[in-house]
This record gives structure tokens, sequence and C-alpha cells, in this order.
């Protein structure tokens, strides 16, 4: 089936023309193509009218291109049915780049990009990680944008896991977590670029697949965006880090679920980071969009070159030839199929016209950064690969972007709504909200916070850690001031897998629920988001249910609300032989913050002020942390929907324009109970409630509710300006001295302090 | 010397990663300031109008990061570089009396390279480091707020324009803990502070001198930033340019300047009389 072709370098010609399927199979195994019987067809099909058998870097190639991870072949069809249908009119562009485009002010827009790197970290937690922020940073730098804020939202298995107790080939979660924060840290801190958000979930359904996700916001100047494309007569420059064997396989290798041999045939797929070239290609990059030398710029990220030259070229409604034997290498010997689709990181690619490419050339030789022509735009839309002398390579690049679009079959999962809630009033109040506050999903991720260097360029206005110095709490969004107007941009990112798990429909809507609280939290109104799907295994029917019910749930929410989706990732196979993640559909929001000497902070400020408790709550525990702790059993997963969330956010922020808001803070996992104690515990001041509190009023988490700090002196008239709109305010208590008091128990807050600081570092030290 | 002919240089390569908001901090009071790439000062491959020379400038500041990755010791590369190609130049720069300043990465920087502390006025930079910032005694990287008291009689010329005993500068690195040559520790305190070149020390939100996590490294003395002998060399592990303005302070929203500013204010103070 294979012949190897008579030239100075390994080439091989596929024999797909004589092939039957059970031989069509057979090579696409052991090319570890990931493709299936009915694409291998295709392809000899698209041979068949050529005449002639494909070479190896051509199938190659074809895999790159029509992996899940690169064609979004499950996804596609959905998401455009439920998601992809609210615009804004400040919106510049939406889901066809590598990363969003929104307007920010006249002259400045901002990008926001968000992708999984999930099963490279599963199998090498700290180049996965690394590698993961290197590939974020590329896609908000490859539209012409300065980076200037990460975002990583983590999940692993339970900590206290046993070691003989792990499934074979899995890592443990602790040396996942320290792995994966490692790799951000050493990343993240040495290209300066601040981690202002994200989070830290732990959840028994991780333990064989941790979750990786990585968001990046960026700021340019509106002429300076730049598109993908080529244009008529322009030469390829790659430049930046050398390409070698590492991140071989890597989309198709994450388009596939992992299984215990996946260490040992997988870890070549895994590639190394080097923020040493990552920095400076940053500076180069943006000094050639400055000067406007370039025409299009695009990153190097899965697929590599297979799938940056082509679509480069074609978006501009040319074609292309490379010359592959001058891209410059790591190590001899490599074949031209694996310089072709090798995921080296660090790299971008230039389409330059000719009279600047000395100019560009300097600029990187300056930075002492590889810069190499590799080819040029051609008139017609074929891309023709040339290896000293030899062409290798010749397809239409239509064919080679056609990738395949499924409409997968699939069962929703019923809520069970004939499931008897358990819940019920705790025997002892304190134990539980002891319990509550220890647990490593509500308890201080000061441990991960304070590793990342979240100053860094010196914008990082409302920060991830608020109060008394050194003894902060969690705020609910970061605010950065991206330019030298008071403008800012709120940043956060949420999910709720306990939520989703039970229910990947209402799960999804109060992920949203939760991002948009969020932003109005500290003062931004809702502008922008941008979603990483993170699921199981597509071709199960039921995991395309939960996908499906998570989409349209998005779609309702983002729609009713008016909130544009400006860019996603879609992670499919994130399942193992032993299980599969919960729907993980995170979401990164941002808000635009009007000025930001007015942004509001969630810890309690004076003794004495009142406290209001905006919003409605009703007894849903489905995936609360109380139902956790309690061992109890709760399927109601707390409803919203957009219009009351949007009258609610609407009237939150006009209440920060005409009252004095002292503090604010949004109330989730845990219920209101956990947020008071995050507002206590960031400034050593205590809370005294006006009427004794029940478990539902303490620890529900019902959706659409803020606990608002006000003078005394404006209460009244705060509850009255709800309430004209037909909303819920209700006056729950006054900030008091060191002793958080709900009427059905209290506890000092230096006790309550100790067990939420210690939750994590119980496990991972200090 | 008029505000408007001052002229200053923040050094960069690869993996330095704060001048962009060192410069700014220059750039808000009104003097000239650029990054200026190490290869501008000496390597042939340099266009004509790029090409620059130590003496062009006023200060030069070595800004943080984490300069070649900081994979030896922090500072080591950046340090060996700039000593392989302009060791005279800064020689006589720093005896001249024109300021040189290092923030983070660059008081690691200058460390290395002899600079600092600097006992000798008339060999500015000595032969070998006379002292280190170690890895941080929690063993990795922090980023978080310090509260520095300012002990410094006048001879620093980038603090001389600070009017407050204790301001906060946050501080976010890995190899930040001042180590003297063991043994002889208490000795190198007792003359850097008969010069006058302690200038900065860790104390908690009270102002009391006091361990982790206010001396957020371990630093012996609590020592933050020293200067050299002559008072013109200056470097300390938190960041004064991120708190140029006060809005970047934890839970500070007004348009007011921060406290990092009295240093850039200072210096800039000093040239004006040069």
């Amino acid at each position: 089936m294979y012949k190897k072709i008579n030239v100075p370098f390994d080439l091989y010609e596929i024999d797909l023309l004589n092939a039957d399927d059970e031989q069509l199979k057979k090579i696409s195994e052991e090319m570890g193509l990931a493709l299936n019987v009915d694409e291998m067809k295709r392809i000899k099909e698209y041979f068949k009218q050529k005449g002639r058998n494909p070479y190896d870097i051509e199938l190659q190639s074809l895999a790159q291109a029509w992996s899940e991870h690169c064609c979004y072949k499950s996804s596609k069809y959905y998401l455009k049915q439920f998601l992809f249908n609210v615009s804004a009119d400040y919106i510049i562009s939406a889901i066809k780049e590598d990363a969003g485009v929104v307007e920010f002010d006249e002259e400045h827009a901002y990008v926001v990009a968000l992708e999984s790197h999930n099963h490279p970290s599963a199998i090498e937690p700290y180049g996965g990680a690394a590698t993961g922020i290197g590939g974020i940073l590329r896609d908000v730098l490859c539209m012409g944008a300065q980076p200037i804020a990460l975002v990583d939202p983590l999940f692993f298995g339970n900590l206290d896991v046993k070691h003989e107790d792990l499934p074979k080939g899995t890592k443990h979660p602790l040396y996942l977590l320290s792995g994966v924060v490692a790799g951000i840290r050493d990343y993240g801190n040495r290209v300066g670029i601040p981690t202002v958000a994200g989070m830290v979930f732990f959840d028994e359904n991780y333990l064989t697949n941790c979750i990786v996700n990585v968001g990046c916001i960026g700021i340019a100047k509106k002429k300076n965006i730049v598109p993908s494309k080529a244009e008529r007569g322009d030469i390829f420059i790659l430049v930046g880090g050398l390409t070698g064997r590492d991140g071989i396989h890597g989309v198709t290798f994450a388009s596939a679920e992992l299984d215990e041999k996946s260490e040992e045939e997988a870890r070549g797929a895994v590639q190394l980071g080097n923020p040493i070239m990552k920095e400076p290609l940053i500076h180069a990059c943006l000094e050639v969009v400055e000067k406007g030398l370039c025409t299009g710029l695009k990153d190097l990220g899965g697929g590599g070159l297979s799938c940056v030259i082509g679509e480069m070229a074609l978006a501009a409604g040319f074609g292309a030839e490379v010359y592959l034997d001058k891209v410059p290498l790591k190590e001899k010997g490599m074949a031209p199929w694996e310089i072709w689709i090798s995921e080296s990181q660090e790299r971008m690619m230039l389409s330059v016209k000719p009279q600047y490419v000395d100019d560009v050339l300097y600029i990187f030789q300056k930075w002492d950064i590889p810069a190499t022509i590799v080819g040029r735009v051609n008139e017609d839309k074929i891309l023709r690969i040339y290896y000293q002398g030899y062409k290798i390579y010749e397809m239409d690049i239509e064919f080679v972007t056609s990738g395949p679009e499924y409409c997968r079959p699939y069962v929703s999962k019923k809520p069970e709504v004939d499931e008897i809630e358990e819940i019920a009033e705790p025997t002892n109040y304190k134990d539980v909200f002891l319990k509550m506050l220890s647990h490593p999903n509500v308890a201080s991720k000061e441990w991960v916070i304070r590793q990342y260097d979240h100053e860094v360029r010196a914008n990082t206005v409302v920060k991830p850690l608020q109060g008394r110095i050194n003894r902060e709490t969690h705020g609910d969004a970061a605010v950065i001031k991206p330019t030298s107007s008071f403008k800012g941009l709120a940043i956060t990112s949420d999910v709720n897998p306990w939520k989703t798990k039970i229910d990947p429909y209402w799960g999804t809507a109060s992920t949203f629920d939760e991002m948009v609280r969020n932003l109005v939290a500290v003062n931004s109104k809702p502008h922008s988001f941008a979603d990483c799907l993170n699921f199981g295994n597509p071709e199960k029917p039921e995991r395309m249910g939960e996908f499906v019910e998570s989409v349209k749930a998005l779609g309702w929410m983002a729609s009713g609300f008016g909130l544009p989706c400006v860019s996603g990732n879609v992670s499919f196979y994130n399942e193992t032989p032993y299980q599969s993640i919960p729907p993980t559909p995170t979401l990164l929001g941002v808000g635009i913050v009007e000025d930001i000497r007015k942004a509001i902070t969630s810890y309690f400020k004076t003794k004495g002020n009142a406290v209001v408790l905006i919003g409605e709550t009703l007894k849903e525990f489905g995936g609360s942390v109380y139902s956790a702790v309690t061992n109890q059993k709760s399927f109601l997963v707390p409803r919203t929907s957009p219009e009351k969330l949007k009258n609610y956010s609407n009237a939150m922020l006009e209440s920060f324009k005409n009252f004095k808001v002292y503090a604010c803070h949004d109330i989730s996992d845990g219920g209101l109970a956990i947020a008071i104690a995050e507002m206590c515990i960031g400034s050593h001041l205590g809370f005294e409630s006006v009427n004794k509190l029940d478990f539902v009023e303490l620890f529900s988490e019902s959706n659409t509710r803020w606990v608002v700090e006000v003078k005394e002196s404006d209460l009244k008239d705060y509850i009255d300006f709800f309430v004209s709109k037909g909303l819920k305010a209700k006056h729950v208590g006054f900030v008091a001295d060191e002793t958080i008091s709900f009427g059905s128990f209290k506890i000092d807050v230096d006790e309550a302090e100790k067990v939420w600081r210690e939750g994590l570092t119980r496990f991972t030290g200090w | 010397m008029d505000v408007d002919e001052i002229k200053v240089a923040v050094l960069r390569i690869e993996g330095t990663n704060c001048e962009d908001e060192t410069v700014l901090a220059f750039k808000n009071l009104g003097v000239f300031c650029e990054a200026v790439h190490l290869k501008q000062f000496y390597s042939d491959m340099i266009r004509d109008d790029e090409q620059r020379n130590i003496t062009d400038y006023h200060c030069l500041v070595f800004p943080g990061g984490f300069s070649a990755g900081d994979y030896v010791r922090a500072g080591a590369i950046f340090s060996a570089r700039t000593k392989s190609v302009l060791q005279k130049d800064i020689e006589n720069f720093i005896k001249t009396g024109y300021p040189v300043l290092g923030i983070c990465n660059g008081f690691q920087v200058l460390v290395e390279l002899g600079a600092l502390p600097g006992f000798d006025e008339d060999k500015p930079i000595a032969e070998k480091p006379e002292m280190a910032l170690g890895v941080n005694e929690s063993n990795r990287f922090e980023c978080r707020p310090s509260f520095l008291k300012h002990e410094n009689r006048g001879k620093c010329v980038f603090t001389r324009k600070l009017k407050k005993d204790v301001v906060m500068f946050p501080v976010a690195h890995a190899e930040g803990r001042v180590i003297f040559p063991m043994g002889k520790e208490d000795e190198f305190v007792e003359k850097l502070k008969e010069n006058d070149q302690i200038v900065f020390r860790y104390v908690n939100d009270k102002g009391d001198y006091a361990g982790y996590p206010w001396n957020p490294n371990g630093s012996y003395y609590n020592i933050a930033g020293i200067c050299n002998v002559k008072g013109n060399v200056f470097g300390l592990m938190p960041h004064p340019e991120r708190v140029f303005w006060s809005y970047q302070h934890p839970d500070e929203r007004s348009d007011e300047y921060g406290d990092g500013k009295a240093v850039f204010e200072s210096v800039i103070e000093y040239l004006k009389r040069f």
C-alpha cells in the first residue's frame, strides 16, 4: 500500500486508488490520520479524478484540515443553528478568525480568544499548559493586537483521591494541578502578560481528563487590525521558533479519546514552549504591524504549516506555492510531511508585499528571531509544495478546507423530574457552613493566584484578590485599563460543572447568568463573550445530547440578553474508557467599565452599613455546594431567564449610578452565606442579620442575585428603587464587628477565614 | 538641565517585560524616554537611525522581567552581555554622576553586574558580585503588594522627593531575597547603614518590621532596595512603575498620583540640578 518514491528524502505514495474499505481504514490507522472510512473514500474519489495516488504529505495534510479540532465537523451544525445569530453593531469580527474583534472606543478594538489545551495537559501538565498560553497569545497577536490579560479556568479530579485508586495511565490530580499552575506561571510571567482571572474546580469526573482552558484579551488600534489573509503577489515569511518533531499529530490526538496507552503514543504530540522566543516575537510582530509592513498575519497552531498558508491564500481567492526545504528545523532527517504538520511553538506566518520583505526581515533579525521566506501567493486556487526541487504536493485548497460537517444524532438527557428531592435542613448549620467554606471549589485560590503575575503591564485596576493587604478575598471580575483613557475592560470566566452534570441545559443557562452577574458586580456593562465547549465523545448520542442542550441554552440566554458570542472553541473527546467529563461550557465574559474609578470591589468597607440582597431566593439546590457537602440528592438546578437577568442587570448598573455602593458580590457557589463570608474575610469585618436566616435563604444557589453594601441612610431608597421596577430587594443585615451572625448560627470571621484559606492549601501546602 | 533636555533609556533584551510601563512613568513627567535594545549600542546589523550611544542619555534603567528567560540565575545573562559590551561606558556614566535604576529583574542585573552594593566610588562596577538575590524563602514566584519603609537619609537620588515614611509598591518575583556573604551579613548591613545606602525595608501594615508575607522573600534585614555609595545607582525588588497612579493601588480609585511617582520625580529633580 505504501511505495517509497525515488527522491533523496523520505516520501511515500499511498495506494488509495486500489484500496478497499478495510484497507482505507488500515491506512488511516497506520498513518495516525484519525479519519473514518467515509472521509477516506471522499479523498480516494478526489485522487481518482486527478488520476494519481496521493503522497503521504497530502494525506497527512487532509487529516489535519478535516480533524474535529480544525474543522468543527461535529459541532458546526448546532453552533450555527443556536449560537451564532446574535449580532451587535460594535462587533468588528466574530467567529471567523482566530479571535473575536470588538470595538472598545473610537480608536481601539479589543480582541478575545478562548481555547482548550486539555489532551496535552493530561499527558504532560507543565508543557501542555505552558503551550496553551503560548497558543492563545498567538491567536490574539495574529489579529495585530497587544495581549493585555490572560485567563485560565482549570478543572481537575478530587485532590483526596488515593494513588491506588487511580485508573491505569492516569496521573494524580495534585500532580496535574501543580504542573498546570507551574506551566501557566512560568510561561505567562515570562512573556509579561498578566494572568488576571480564571477558576479552579474539582470533581471526580475530571479524574482521567483534566481540563485546561486558556483565554486572552488584547488591545489594538482599529487601523492596525490585520486579517489572516494574503494579497496578490505576496511573499510568505515564516517567523519565530524552529520546526521540530514536537507536536506532530497534536490535532488528531485531540480528536480522539485518551486511554492508558496515550502516554507513550502521544508524548510526541505535546509541544515544547519557549516563552523567551514568544516575548520578543510579540514585540517584533507588533512593530511590523504598526509600520504597516504586512498584509496578513496568522499563527501556527493546530495542524502547523498545513493549516496556514493555503487558508491565507484562499481567503483572498488565490493559491500558493511553498518551498518546504527552506523551513528552519530543530533536527535533521525530518520527512517533508512531518515538517508540514509539526505544531512546534512560537511560530507565525506573515504575508508581505515584495518591497517590504527586507524591512520585515530586519525587524526580526534585530530581535534575533529566525525569519525565512518560505513561499508566495499564486493566482490559481491550488497549493503546491516543493522540496529540494521536487513537487510533492498539489491539491485544490478548496478541497482541503472543505472538511465534512456532521449532524450527529443525539439523545437529550431527561432531567430527573421524577426523582425525589432530598434537601432538608441541616442538623448543625455551623458544621455544614464550615464544610462548604473549606471545600476546594469554594476555598481561597490564593495559592494559585499569587503565583501568577497579575500586575505586570501596570494596568490591572481591580485585582483578582481584593481587600486588606495580604489577607484579601476573591473578587468577581478583574478590571483592566487598556488605554490612556479611564475606560476599562472587566474580565471573568465561569462555568458550573456540578450543575451542567445534572442538567446540561439549566446548568449552562446558570453559567451564563453567573458570568453576567460577575461583570455587573464590578460595575461593568456586559459587552461580549467567548465560549470553550468541553465535552466527551460526540460520536456517542448521549454526549452529543449534552452538547446540544448546552448550546441551546447558551443561544437562548445570549440572544435574549443580547450578548454576542465573538469567539469560541469546541473540545470533544474529553473521555476515556473509564469516564467522561461533565459538560463544561466555559465562558469568558467581557464587560465595559465606563470609568475605572467607579469600579466596585467585593469586600465590606464600613461597619454599620446596610447589606441588601438583590434578587429572588427559591429552594434550588441542584448541583449546589450544600447538596455536595451534606450528601443530599437534588436535581432542581437553578432556573433563570434572559429577560429576568437583563432587567436585574440593568437595574443594578443604574443603582450604581444613583447611589453610593460600597461593595457588591454576586451570589454563586454556596449561596448567600458564602458570599457574605467572603465579603467579611476581605476586610475582617462581620455581619449581623436582621432576621433569622434559614438554610434555603443561606445556602440556595438561585440565579440572578447579588449582595450589596450601602449606607444605612440610603437603605430605604435603594430598596424602593428596585421594588419600583417590580424587582426584589431585601434588607438582610448590617456590616458588623468581627462576627458573622446569621441568626440561625454565628461564627467569628477569623475562624471562617482560617478554614477558607486552608481549603486548598491543606492539599497543596503553602 | 531643563526637563525637556533630559533623556532616559530603558534597556531591553528578549524577556525584559516591564519596559512599556517604565517608559510611560518617565514620559508622564515630561522627559524623553525610550526603550532601547542592548544591540542598538553595539551591533553592526542595526540600521543607522536606530543606533544609540550611552552618552545620548542622562539616566539608564534596567526594567523588570525575565531577561533571557532567567534560566541560569536571575539577571545573570543580561548583566554578562551588558558587561561584555558596555562595562567602560557604564562605569564612566556612573562616575560622572548620572543615575542608574534597576527594578526587580533590573536590581538582579545590577547586583550581578557588580554595580550594587557598589561600595567603591572609584570602581563603580566591582569585579564580581558582592551580594545576591536568592530564591524566595517560599521557594516560588509570588505576586503581592508590599509595604516599604523609606530609611534613606538623603543619599539616594531616587527617593529624595518621597514624602511618606511608608509606601506600597507591589512585588512579583521568584528570586528577590537579599543575601550577603555568609558570616559577613552584619558587617555588610553596618556598612550600608553607615554609608546611607539602605533605601527601603519591608514592613507590615502597621509600619513595623515583620516576617513573611510582609517580607515576601525572606530578605536579610528586610532589605527591599539599596543604592550605591554615591547614591546614583539604585536597585529594588518592588515595582514603583506599577503604582505611578493611585488607581493602580488596591482599592483606590482617584486620578491622583500613586506612591511610585516619587521615584521618577526624584531622579528628574536630581537631573534638573545636574
